[in-house]
């Protein structure tokens, strides 16, 4: 009876209540849907760190890290790999060589590192050769000679392998486009003109162009703009295992773009034959050993195993080697809750003003209550309660309507291209597909029910201190 | 057999810098099947009388038992469940909970006291039948007359089978036509029901029907007269 007359209640006042429930319901909204895009961005920050860059556990001699000298090779090589492999949990292993060195090209060059992998194996382990550009190469496809190397958009821009022309072809990919007619015609002056790179281009169509159309257009005509030099040479210097200065000229056998510019600048990836024969190292020799698990979950019971078995070698998970990531990744949940409790203690004085209103015009009806016996804990309870029913309509309701706007934006996904440059340079996304988990609509559900319960608190107290006699015959 | 009884009961308010005396030294009874009013000029003590003998208020001094419990002596919360297992109250202005309907509203006290649900709506229909709004189970309080919603209140407070009921100017918002329906259906419950009322009231209508008449005056007893009125 109790908790019937409190949702009664509830719906006494309707335009109250319903002010002070879509409050609710727009902030919590627009906390979820604001955490599950910031949320997807760190998810695919993950999933690039894990699948495109790290893998979940790598290992090396505890000096190369530092030194990255070539000579700091893996002592037993096949008494490493043997043991990833028969390490439960353990799904995947791959050796790799990795040097540091130059890349350079005509127009520029660039401090790189050269990581030379078992392509096929590689294939099977990371996702790297499906954020390979169109049109840019095939990823060491069937044809690839020896001396190709997979590289970065960053890096080939740096390199200027990348560069921007509007061509006949543009302009007719721009009109396909929607861009008007009357701005290609304004574009018409910068036709067949090369620029190094893309600042070049856009201030070159800044002058020409009104504000509006740069908003509007500028991204079509850069993305039109880009062009790539098929069949561009990458010369890799680099020192051989006797200290010698050594290198080659490698064809790009494709380009590929990730969210993270670091990554894309500093990293080439070449079949390990060619390094060998270049540096001088023997098959066999690897500097680092990359493991992959079944389950992300079980990088932090794997590593402590593995740290015990190869007990010489540094043995690191992509949590150690990205810490802040690591530090993200484990406390999400809190930090989210932190947020939504900080949001939920801003409404919840919306909830308490409304109560306290909701008790202050009863008063004769919580004396006459009183009256024929409600106790204290009864009234209390049942002012308790009408809180909690509007923070949950309200509560429920933003969770709902944030629910359909996740699950609409995740699919269609959230373009801040226009923010990119920065987003990029930190390896975050600017294509959000915001998600979130369920366990965090669990978490919010009690954050709301306890913000139901303290905003109660004083409202439930002023009625329990009111007198029967008096608040009877106080109306 | 006596249902209440007060012992030189007094009590004194200390609200502004003046002492006010609202009930000063009172010794009354009621019986069992009591239809008594207790009248009086506004400010005599009739409402601090009932609202004392109701336990919503404690004594200065002297005592009050009812049903065998020394008021005085209860602490707040026993008070409270007191009133709702031994009083049923009826209010000038009727004070039913608007969100619940008039069967709601009789089997509130019911459910407070957890009553079967079975026994609590078989309760609820025969009481509200009793009071001519059998067909009037589910309207809500704004959907009824005021002589209509002062008959919920009267099968309200006698749902839970009460010691008595006291009423508190049942009718003073009330015309003729119902109040007279009112007082009929009290008659009735007290005749039929064998239930006590406890009246305070200024109307004419009500003393008319009591067969008892106190007279209070600057909080004292200056009369207590049986009338040979029958119902």
């Amino acid at each position: 009876m109790i908790t019937s007359i409190a949702w009664k209640n509830v719906w006494r006042n309707r335009t109250r209540s319903l002010t002070v429930i879509t409050a609710v319901m727009v902030g919590v909204f627009a906390s979820v849907f604001a955490l599950a895009a910031i949320n997807s961005s760190i998810v695919q920050r993950i999933d690039s760190a894990v699948n495109e860059e790290l893998s979940h556990i790598q290992v090396n001699t505890k000096e190369f890290r530092s030194s990255s000298d070539i000579q700091n090779t893996i002592a037993d090589p096949e008494g490493v790999a043997g043991t990833l492999r028969n390490t439960p949990g353990v799904t995947d292993v791959t050796g790799r060589i990795i040097v540091r060195g130059i890349a350079s090209a005509p127009s520029g060059s660039s401090g790189v590192e050269i990581t030379g992998i078992d392509i096929e194996k590689e294939k099977q382990m990371f996702t790297l050769s499906g954020k390979l550009i169109p049109g840019t190469g095939n990823y060491f496809g069937a044809d690839t000679k020896l001396n190709s190397a997979f590289i970065g958009e960053k890096l080939a821009r740096e390199l200027q392998i990348i560069r921007y022309i509007l061509t006949a072809e543009s302009f007719k990919a721009l009109g396909d486009n929607g861009v008007p007619s009357a701005v290609t015609d304004k574009l018409k002056p910068l036709e067949g003109r090369r620029f190094t790179t893309e600042k070049k281009l856009t201030e070159a169509y800044n002058s020409l162009l009104t504000p509006r159309e740069i908003k509007k257009y500028g991204l079509s005509i850069r993305e039109a703009a880009w062009s790539y030099r098929e069949g561009s040479r990458v010369i890799l210097s680099f020192l051989d295992v006797n200290g010698n200065q050594t290198g080659g000229a490698f064809r790009i056998s494709g380009i590929y773009r990730t969210n993270n510019d670091l990554f894309e600048s500093m990293s080439v990836f070449v079949p390990d034959k060619e390094l060998r024969r270049l540096t001088g190292l023997e098959e066999g020799v690897y500097h680092r050993f990359i493991a992959r698990l079944e389950d992300n979950d079980l990088t932090d019971m794997v590593t402590p195993v593995l740290r015990e078995a190869l007990p010489g070698l540094e043995v690191m998970n992509w949590k150690e080697i990205q810490v802040d990531l690591a530090m993200i990744a484990d406390y999400i949940n809190q930090i989210y809750a932190v947020f939504m409790a900080l949001i939920l203690a801003a409404l919840s004085f919306g909830i308490v003003n409304t109560m306290l209103m909701a008790v202050l015009e009863r008063t004769r009806e919580l004396g006459m209550l009183s009256a024929v016996g409600m106790n204290r804990r009864r009234i209390f309870l049942m002012i308790m309660l009408e809180s909690i029913f509007l923070s949950m309509v309200g509560g429920f309701a933003g969770m709902a309507v944030s629910g359909v706007a996740i699950a609409i934006t995740n699919h269609s996904g959230i373009n801040l291209v226009k923010y990119s440059e920065g987003m990029e340079a930190f390896g975050y996304t600017a294509h959000l597909y915001p998600t979130i988990g369920a366990d965090f609509f669990i978490i919010l559900t009690v954050l709301i029910v306890i913000t139901g319960i303290l905003s109660s608190v004083y409202p439930a107290r002023k009625a329990l201190q009111l007198n029967p006699v008096e608040a009877l015959r106080g109306e | 057999m006596k249902v209440v009884e007060i012992n030189e009961v007094e009590k004194t308010y200390h609200d502004t810098e003046v002492e006010v005396r609202a009930v000063n030294g009172v010794t009354l009874s009621f019986e069992k099947g009591d239809f008594a009013v207790i009248v009086g000029p506004s400010g005599s003590g009739k409402t601090t009388l009932l609202n004392l003998i109701g336990g919503l208020d404690q004594p200065t001094a002297g005592e009050i038992i009812v049903a065998g419990h020394r008021l005085s002596e209860l602490k707040p919360s026993e008070l409270i469940d007191f009133r709702m297992e031994h009083v049923g109250f009826v209010f000038q202005s009727y004070n039913l909970i608007p969100v619940l309907t008039a069967a709601e509203n009789v089997g509130f006290i019911m459910s407070l006291q957890k009553w079967p649900k079975e026994k609590r709506m078989a309760r609820t229909g025969e009481l509200l039948e009793a009071v001519g709004l059998a067909d009037r189970h589910n309207s809500r309080p704004s959907q009824l007359s005021g002589g209509q919603q002062q008959r919920v209140a009267v099968a309200r407070a006698l749902a839970p089978r009460p010691e008595f009921i006291l009423a508190d100017e049942p009718t003073a918002n009330l015309d003729s036509k119902s109040a007279e329906t009112l007082l009929d259906i009290m008659e009735k419950l007290n005749r039929e029901e064998e239930m006590t009322f406890i009246f305070s009231t200024h109307d004419v209508r009500v003393m008319k029907r009591a067969r008892r008449v106190i007279t209070l005056e600057d909080g004292k007893v200056v009369s207590d007269e049986r009338t040979n009125h029958t119902v």
